[in-house]
Parts: C-alpha cells; structure tokens; sequence
C-alpha cells in the first residue's frame, strides 16, 4: 500500500510538470490554432538560461523566478513574430514543420551554449523533506505541485475574469468576428505565445530542480502530448487534469507491470483516446464543411 | 528550353516526359552515375549510397505526405522496423539478403496497416502525433523484447551477397542502391499517373471532397501507407545491409524529422525533390565542412566537435526559411527560374 501511495504521489509531480506543458500547448492551440512542436526545447531552453543565472550568476530563487518568467515572455513573443506570424494562412503542415525546424534549431544551439553534460540545479527551494502519511516528497517536489495548482487556478482565473482573458476567449471561438470587435488579435496571439513560453519555463525549472538540466529535457515536451491531447489541446485545464493522469498513469505502469512503460504509456493512451474520442476529454469537436 | 508547347492528347499530358531534352539529361545522369566508381575515391561512392538510401526512404515518405496529404513522423519507426526485419531474418534465421529484402519491406508495409487504421479518422496534426508515439513504441519493444530482437545489443549480419554480387564492397553496393533508387523511382512516378495517384492526390486536397467524388477513403488511405512504408522498409532493410550492424540508435527520433526536411527542402510530392532534398540534407555537413576549410583552416577541430549541432541548426533554419520563402522547395525554385528566363524579357 505504501508503495502504491508513494508512485503515485511522485506520478502526481511527475503529472504536474506534464500538466504545465500540456497547458502550455494548449493556451497556444487554443488562441492561434498552432501546435508549437518546440515547446519541449523551449522549455529546456529557458530552463538552462534559469541554471546559469541561479547557479553561476548566483541570483537568489526569488529574484531569478521572474527574470526567467520574462526572458520566457520575450522568448515566447519573439518566436510568435519571428517565425509563426508571417506563415499565417499556410497550411496546418507548414507551420508544424516550421516549429519542428524550430525544435531541432534551438536544441542544436543549447548543446553549442552549455555543452552536453548534464549539471544539477541548486537553489534555497531544494534540501527539504516532508512526510505526509507514508508518503515521502522531497521539498522540490511541492514546489512543483504548488507551481502546477498556481498556474492552473491562474489561468482559468485570467481566461475567466478578466479583459484580456475574455478576448482571447474571444479570438479563440472566431478570429474575424473577434477582430471586427476591436480586438487586437494579433497582440493576442502574441501573448498567447508568452504566457504558454512562461508556463513552460515554469516547468522546465521544476523539472530541473527536481532532475537536472540536461541536453534531453526537451524529451519532457514530446512526453506531454499525451497529456494534452486527452484532456483536449484546446482546452487549457483539461489538460492540466490530463497531465495529472499521464504522470501517474506512467509510474502506476512502470511499477505494477513492465520497466520501460513510463517512456511510452502516454503514447499508448495517445493511440488510444484517438481511436476513441480524437477531441480529447475537455475539447470540442471541430465540424467541416467541404 | 522548349516555349509556347502545348499538349494535344490524354496520353501526352500524363507521359512522365514527352520532351526529347529531359530524357538526354536523364540518360546522361545515369552514364555519370554508373562511370563514377572509376572517378571519385571510395569515400565518395559511400557518401553516395548514404544519399541514395536516404532518397529511397525520402521517396516513400514522399508518397504518404507530399502526394496524399499524411503528415507522418513515424518514419524512424518504419525505417527500424524494415532494417530489424532484414537483419533478425538473415542473423537469426539464416535467410539470404534476396528473400530478407522483400520481406523486411512486405512486413513494413503490412504493419503500417497497424497505423493506418487510425489515420481514417484522424488527420493533420492528430495523425502527426500518432504515428510519432507509433514509432516510439516500436523503439520501445525492440528494447524490450530481447529474446526476439536482442534488445540494446543490436544485431550483426555477416557480409551479404546479392544474386551474386558482391554487396559488401563499396562499389558492389553503390551499384545496387543506385538500381534500387531507378526502380523506386520509376514505381513512385508511374504510380503518380495512374488512378491511384490521382486519388491520393484528390484525398491530399481535401478528403471529404475526394470522398464526395467517389474515393474509397479507407481504400486508398491504407494503400498509402502500405506502398509508402513498405518502400520505408526496403530502405531500412538497406540500412542493414550497408552499415551489417544496427541498434535503435540509428533510428532515432532526429531521422523522422530530417525525413520530412528532405521532402520539404527538396519538393513536397515531387519525386526529384525527395532524391534532390536527400543529397542536400545527408550532404549538408560535408558540404559546411568544405566551406569552413577553405574560409578558415582553424576551425576545422571546433565543427569535427560540433558537427551533429551544427548540423542540426543548419537543418533547422533552412527548413524554416524554405516554408516562409519557396514553399515549393528546391523544385519550385527550380521551376520558377526555368519559368522566369522562358518568359525573360516579360515577368512571370
């Protein structure tokens, strides 16, 4: 039983960093329509810019947290103007291939930066012990379930109540009809790429913290499709709950049936919730007309 | 260059070439091709055989993505399951490399069936995902199921023949890539002109509308993905036979996406944009290589450490730049210059 408890709990903060990018690709997917397949690199690379200011500049967690939030946001907002603005109206295709291009660009270029080893991450967050029960976390670990339930009562807070937050709803249902209301949609779409880069950033430092940052953490965005798209990747909550299912669904099956699983259990619920309901849990079905 | 030509019959539209020029061109290509092994030095012919097998796997992604419209990044799981196919058949089981071949590709093509069950509801981005945790799945059981695929070990085939040819030297498999790379060519060109192709390509334009017009969806979809990943397998089975020893390493997730950066720098749907965005991307650190050593010397040992980033970063933007620029890739850009000079002194 204890051992039960104890994976599931680390399957939860395995499900949190999961839950954070897969609500990363869908704060994107949802405003702009856009699958950014370089979120895992971009993740991993705000991570190591969080390592080397933290670690080798020596700036304290607190101060150090938002800078990365920033230099995330401007990441993010570069990319969106860069690269994905000029391609609107392409095809779905290109501009998937264009964030793949992307993906392997800046991986390419962390591993040129940092080198290839892999560093831990210390920070004044890390060291702590908790015992719930029979459950053991070590303090990095609630950090990162406190940063996953922050985020998530954040952004359904900003989506829900306020203006900005009600015209990316907005844009999301119809572009036209939300540009005909004044909304400016392209200031949308932009902050829809900073917000998702800072969410992402938030998870690459837990994931550092909790792990190390190294040259294959961008593996971590492959890893929550799964995620995103059983919760539904335009539904920004529902895949943060998905996270959550992935995570600990990938320990559960790690532990009780096979080594090996945790890589790949998401992938096998991915073909699975396809083949079944291809819109996710929480999204909406999409209707064509020829 | 011909101008002002005009096509009079069914049967002239659709002919691969009805020009006397191309076919010199292509007739001289291959005399090249087939002098070079008493040209070059050996470290060419093998780059070559690297650009042709890429341009095989190239030309069948080509057939799934480009011409019906199937994003698919499952190509390292295809291109490992034909190169384990053929090299468990001839290590284990003591098949020769004639009858490994087909059925290492025969095997491919039956599994992708697997896959392509889902594609017929899934499309785009969705079917992209699928087959992309298809082809981890299948890295996954070759790890794990060790008694049947010796798991991280890989697998070593002794030096194959081919109906007597001696495939283990360079030039012996230079000449048998490049056979192979004619036939599959001319299969994938000729399948374009047929019924078949047509409707792959009406089902890329948009499906629901193809499927108005009377296309078997399911039918042609499947078909797709047979003849496209049993052509992958031939590839992967190639593979096998030129490096006689392969693991999951060599098929990492990196190849998917440089196999879609082939078709995309090369032409999405062209067949000569596979085999041109092949030479590109498997030339591209050579070709840097040079560059750098003819600019400066000192950086030789900086981009020998490097090679695989820079590689990557080159890969990378150019993919990006050929999106936003010529979206046609190598071959659009090609045709728009022959387009530009027929017209010169007029714009296009």
């Amino acid at each position: 039983m204890d051992f039960l408890l104890n994976i599931t709990a680390s399957g939860l903060v395995l499900g949190a960093m999961y839950g954070l990018i897969a609500m990363a690709f869908s704060v994107i997917y949802k405003t702009t329509g856009v699958v950014n397949f370089a979120q895992g690199e971009m993740m991993m690379l705000t991570a190591y810019i969080a390592w080397s200011l933290g670690v080798t500049l020596a700036l304290p967690f607190w101060l150090m947290l938002p800078l990365v939030c920033v230099i995330a946001a401007l990441i993010g907002a570069l990319v969106e103007y860069a690269i994905i603005r000029p391609m609107m109206g392409e095809p779905p295709f290109a501009i998937i291939m264009a964030t793949m291009g992307l993906a392997i660009a800046i991986r390419s270029l962390t591993i040129l930066i940092w080198g290839v080893n892999a560093e831990g991450f210390d920070a004044s967050v890390k060291g702590g012990l908790f015992e719930i029960g029979p459950v053991v976390l070590f303090s990095e670990q609630i950090f990162a379930l406190a940063v996953f339930l922050l985020v998530s009562v954040g952004i359904w807070a900003f989506m829900r109540f306020t203006r900005i937050g009600t015209a990316m709803r907005a844009t999301a249902l119809d572009e036209s009809a939300a540009l005909l209301m004044g909304i400016n949609v392209r200031r949308i779409h932009s902050l829809a790429w900073a917000i998702s880069s800072i969410i992402a950033a938030l998870a690459g430092v837990c994931f550092a913290l909790a792990f190390s940052r190294s040259p294959s953490m961008w593996f971590l965005g492959l890893q929550s499709f799964p995620a995103s798209i059983l919760g539904g990747l335009d539904a920004p909550l529902g895949s943060a709950l998905g996270g959550l299912l992935v995570g600990v669904s990938a320990n559960l099956s790690e532990g009780y049936i096979g080594q090996g699983l945790k890589e790949i259990s998401g992938f096998v619920i991915i073909i699975l919730v396809l083949m079944i309901r291809p819109y996710g849990l929480f999204g909406r079905r999409d209707l064509e007309r020829v | 260059m011909r101008s002002g030509h005009a096509v009079e019959d069914y049967r002239q539209l659709v002919a691969l070439s009805d020009n006397p020029i191309t076919w010199f061109w292509v007739g001289l290509l291959i005399l090249v091709l087939l002098a070079l092994p008493g040209l070059v030095p050996t470290y060419t012919l093998v780059m070559a055989s690297a650009v042709g097998i890429a341009a095989i796997s190239a030309i069948g992604l080509n057939l799934l993505t480009g011409t019906t419209g199937l994003i698919s990044l499952g190509q390292a799981g295809f291109l490992s399951m034909g190169a384990y196919t053929c090299a468990l058949l001839m290590a284990d089981y003591g098949w020769p490399a004639e009858a490994a071949m087909p059925a290492a590709a025969f095997f491919t093509g039956l599994l992708s069936l697997v896959i392509g069950v889902p594609s017929l509801r899934l499309k785009g981005l969705y079917l992209a995902i699928t087959t992309l945790a298809f082809s981890l799945i299948v890295t996954h059981f070759i790890l794990y199921s060790e008694n049947l695929t010796h798991g991280p070990f890989g697998v070593r085939i002794a030096n194959p023949t081919m109906l007597g040819m001696d495939i283990a030297s360079d030039v012996g498999f230079y000449y048998f890539v490049g056979i192979l790379l004619l036939l599959v060519s001319l299969f994938a060109l000729n399948v374009m002109r047929t019924r078949i192709g047509r409707a792959w390509i009406a089902i890329r334009d948009h499906d629901i509308a193809a499927q108005v017009m009377g296309i078997n969806l399911v039918h042609y979809k499947l078909l797709a993905f047979f003849v496209s990943s049993s052509i992958v397998g031939l590839a992967g089975a190639l593979t096998t036979l030129r490096l006689r020893f392969i693991n999951v390493e060599v098929f990492d997730l990196l190849i998917s996406i440089e196999a879609l950066a082939m078709i995309i720098v090369g032409g999405l749907g062209s067949v000569a944009g596979s085999i041109l965005g092949a030479a590109f991307i498997v030339l591209l650190p050579e070709g840097v290589r040079i560059l750098l050593d003819f600019l400066t010397p000192e950086m030789k040992t900086a981009y020998s450490n490097y090679v695989y980033e820079v590689r990557g970063l080159l890969i990378g933007a150019i993919v990006i730049i050929i999106l936003r620029v010529e979206s046609g890739g190598l071959v659009g850009i090609w045709a728009k210059t022959k387009r530009y000079w027929v017209n010169w002194p007029l714009p296009i």
